[in-house]
């Protein structure tokens, strides 16, 4: 076993401040000046091969209660893993000098994956990152003033109000905080030669699939360049996180990546329960396995369906197959918890209801169904010279580019690198499970459509072990500062009613610490880094969201190559927007 | 049979311009293609098979601007993408309708922060609101039912405030095209 700690501690025994351990990932805190140097001794060292930046992100500590004025405010928070030794992780934290205005030195000549993150940092928190190569702001508009995720900004909104007349307070700013379409005329961006036709696509265009806006430089048809402007659809989850109780942020986290709404609220209810240390029953691991399956092969539908659509006309067909398919599975949903594309089915501790009797039956229909479906599918579209032509080397990643850019999910096995976390760090008891990690040592947007057809394969093999094994017992786990008492028992119980009261005004609080937990999402990893003060809110909360690390290599992927098949890519990557800019 | 079949005899029908402009207007809603947010994704399910839309004449998405009716401002409207939205809705051509779908595009939804414009209404006049969070597909249907009813119900100088008609010697209203935009 390779200990990070000590290796830091013998190569750079003064750059060391503090080592932990966070829930059974180690956490060391090193001097800003010493950050690159053991940086590229921790991706470089054959033993430690700390390869895939997964996230970075910067803690304001102003407002934390051991929190005094002579420290460094600002945190920088790194997580690393290294893809060969199966996802191990490991965080380092920096103090940021500068006070008020702090700056790092930049990573991404060592994670090139860092340049968004470092941006996005610098957008929302305001670190300036010393050599990065375009330290602009990412999410908010350009001429957005202040740093909205720093502890001293308010959360932002405005008071909703119930009896509307022209007199009330919110009419006066009446359209003023929107900005005039003029005023947002920008120049060529920076390393694109005006010489050449600068075309823009987007944020509305068909085939961008949601608010994407990419500025394309043309060389006739010839892409140079392709510059993503994202942001259309920042929504401020990280900020409204701090402003909610842990339990309400699960409806928050459907509303990410909205065709995964199963997978997200997994992701955050993990990284919580990690927190608080608790085990969840055996049925509601099982269930949660099912949910998190069939979510991907919606999502994966989903992919297919607008991916074969963008591609080629006749895949109009192909978009009603695959809706009509995912239909079932919202049929499912809707059984289990009501809802068919914002679930919140999953809670802290187990999920919110038990499956109805009909559900596995239904279910294993659906399966059955599935598999001559995916076979139909593939009868269209494998050979399909069309198909062929217009996938098959456009879009290449090669293995060691797709590490560097920190891409992950079907886009890393896409490119040969068998990795997946549900094997790599088992949760959820996935390790029970006998499936394979599909890969393709492609690389183009052809392999990626055979990993994705290859998982929704594996994901039907996964559900019917599921639905074989599904234990007897309880749904959720019973733990009266943790999750609600039965319904009925409200009835009856004074003690009931007084947990319910309490959990419902005060909510559950973990200890002080943090905690970060990625799974394998439909798109890649998908990672929760939540800071807490002891409180009922989190104090911070970081998402990693597999569209926006993986949008990030869609200039280096459409390089090259003619703008039609920058849509060819934008599908291959299979973006969600709110996934993307959260 | 179809519509013949009430033809009478002669196959001379009286109605007024009016009613017959406002039903095929109704009958061909063609929204806008574009979505934000998750309900963008329950609007691309109304257009498939399941649901199918074109059973209320709105199946042709169109891409742009020009060439749509309707906008259907499914998802959270961001403070980035507003201009964006107000430009798109300049850019169609009248007339045209808005449904503002889900509670975000309503009233900001659970997103009342920094991001997030509360209500397209602050930026583009609405003219069905669909709640839900998002709306199923049959709400997204009911919301195009009622908006047809209102195109039933509109009247041809609506969207020509200008033209007056005025009274003449002979008692005949007629409309004053002095004060109409040329014709195309
Ligand atoms: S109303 Fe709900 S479903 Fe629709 S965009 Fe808003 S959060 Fe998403």
């Amino acid at each position: 076993m390779t200990d990070p700690i000590a290796a830091v501690r013998q190569a750079f025994p003064d750059a060391l401040l503090a080592t932990e351990e966070a829930f059974g990932s180690p956490v060391i805190t090193i001097k800003p000046e010493s950050l690159l140097e053991v940086g590229r001794f921790l991706r470089d060292d054959p033993e430690l091969n700390y390869d895939l930046l997964s996230s970075l992100t910067v803690v304001d500590r102003l407002k934390l209660p051991d929190y005094n004025a002579s420290e460094a405010r600002f945190v920088g928070v790194y997580h690393l893993r290294s893809v060969a030794r199966d996802g191990d992780l490991l965080e380092i934290k920096t103090p940021l000098p500068g006070g008020d205005e702090p700056v790092a030195p930049s990573v991404t000549g060592i994670w090139p994956a860092a340049n968004w993150h470092e941006r996005e940092a610098y957008d929302l928190m305001g670190v300036t990152y010393d050599g990065h190569p375009d330290l602009r702001r990412i999410l908010l508009p350009n001429d957005w003033s202040g740093h909205p995720l720093r502890k001293d900004m308010p959360l932002g909104g405005e008071r909703v109000p119930f009896t509307v007349t022209w007199d009330d307070e919110e009419f006066k700013h009446l359209g003023k905080q929107i900005m005039q379409p003029e005023q947002r005329l920008e120049p060529v961006p920076a390393g694109m030669d005006p010489k050449h036709m600068i075309l823009n696509m987007g944020p509305q265009h068909p085939s961008t699939h949601g608010v994407l806006r990419l500025i394309v430089e043309l060389d006739g048809e010839r892409v140079k360049n392709v510059e993503p402007d994202i942001g259309y659809l920042h929504s401020g989850f990280e900020k409204q996180a701090e402003n909610v109780r842990y339990k309400d942020f699960v409806y928050y986290t459907d509303r990410m990546d909205y065709v995964s709404a199963m997978q997200n609220n997994l992701s955050y209810c993990v990284a919580v329960e990690k927190m608080l240390g608790i085990e969840v029953p055996d049925r509601a691991q099982t269930i949660r396995v099912i949910m998190a399956e069939l979510q991907r092969i919606a999502s994966h539908l989903v992919w297919l369906g607008t991916h074969a659509l963008d591609v080629s006309g006749t895949g109009h067909a192909l978009l009603m197959y695959a809706f009509r398919e995912r239909e079932e599975i919202m049929d499912l949903f809707e059984m289990a918890c009501g809802a068919r594309l914002t679930t919140s089915y999953m809670r802290i501790g187990g999920v919110s209801d038990d499956l109805p009797p009909a559900f596995i039956p239904r279910m294993l229909e659906f399966l059955d169904m599935m598999d001559k479906r995916l076979v139909e599918y593939e009868e269209m579209l494998d050979e399909n010279p069309l198909w062929r032509k217009r996938l098959q080397g456009i879009g290449y990643l090669s293995k060691k580019d797709a590490i560097a850019m920190g891409v992950t999910g079907p886009m890393l096995r896409g490119s040969g690198v068998k990795y997946d976390l549900r094997r790599a760090r088992p949760y959820c008891g996935y390790e029970k499970y006998d499936f394979e990690i599909p890969t393709s040592d492609l690389g183009d947007s052809y392999g990626r459509y055979l990993v994705r057809m290859a998982e929704m394969k594996q994901s039907v093999r996964i559900l019917r072990q599921a639905a074989a094994m599904l234990p007897e017992g309880d749904y959720l786990l019973d733990d009266p500062k943790i999750t609600p008492p039965n319904r009925d028992l409200l009835d009856q119980s004074m003690e009931a009613l007084i947990r319910h009261f309490k959990l419902f005004t005060e909510g559950l609080t973990p200890a002080p610490g943090e905690v970060y937990r990625g799974i394998e999402a439909s798109k890649g990893e998908m990672g929760f880094y939540i800071v807490s003060d002891g409180g009922a809110h989190p104090y911070r909360m970081h998402i990693r969201t597999p569209s926006f690390a993986n949008l990030q290599s869609i200039s280096m992927m459409s390089k090259g190559h003619l703008l039609s098949d920058v849509v060819v890519v934008i599908g291959t990557i299979d973006i969600v927007l709110g996934d993307v800019d959260r | 049979m179809g519509l013949e079949s009430y033809l009478p005899e002669t196959g001379v029908v009286t109605t007024t311009l009016e009613s017959v402009v406002n039903w095929s207007r109704k009958n061909s809603v063609w929204p806008l293609l574009f979505g934000l947010a998750c309900c963008a994704i329950e609007m691309i399910t109304t257009g498939t098979s399941r649901h199918d839309i074109a059973r209320f004449g709105s199946e042709l998405f169109r891409a742009s601007p020009r060439q749509a009716d309707l906008m259907i401002v499914a998802g959270r409207v961001s403070n980035k993408m507003a201009p964006a939205i107000k430009r798109l809705y300049d850019e169609m051509a009248e007339p045209k309708w808005v449904i503002a779908m889900g509670i975000c595009a309503t009233a900001g939804g659970p997103f009342n922060n920094y991001a997030i414009v509360q209500g397209v209404d602050k930026i583009i006049p609405v003219d069905v609101y669909a709640p839900g969070c998002p709306p199923r597909p049959e709400a997204l249907l009911y919301a195009l039912t009622k908006l047809q009813e209102k195109i039933d119900r509109e009247h041809l100088r609506d969207h020509y405030p200008q033209a007056q008609p005025e009274k003449t010697e002979a008692g005949v209203y007629v409309a004053n095209t002095a004060d109409l935009p040329p014709l195309p």
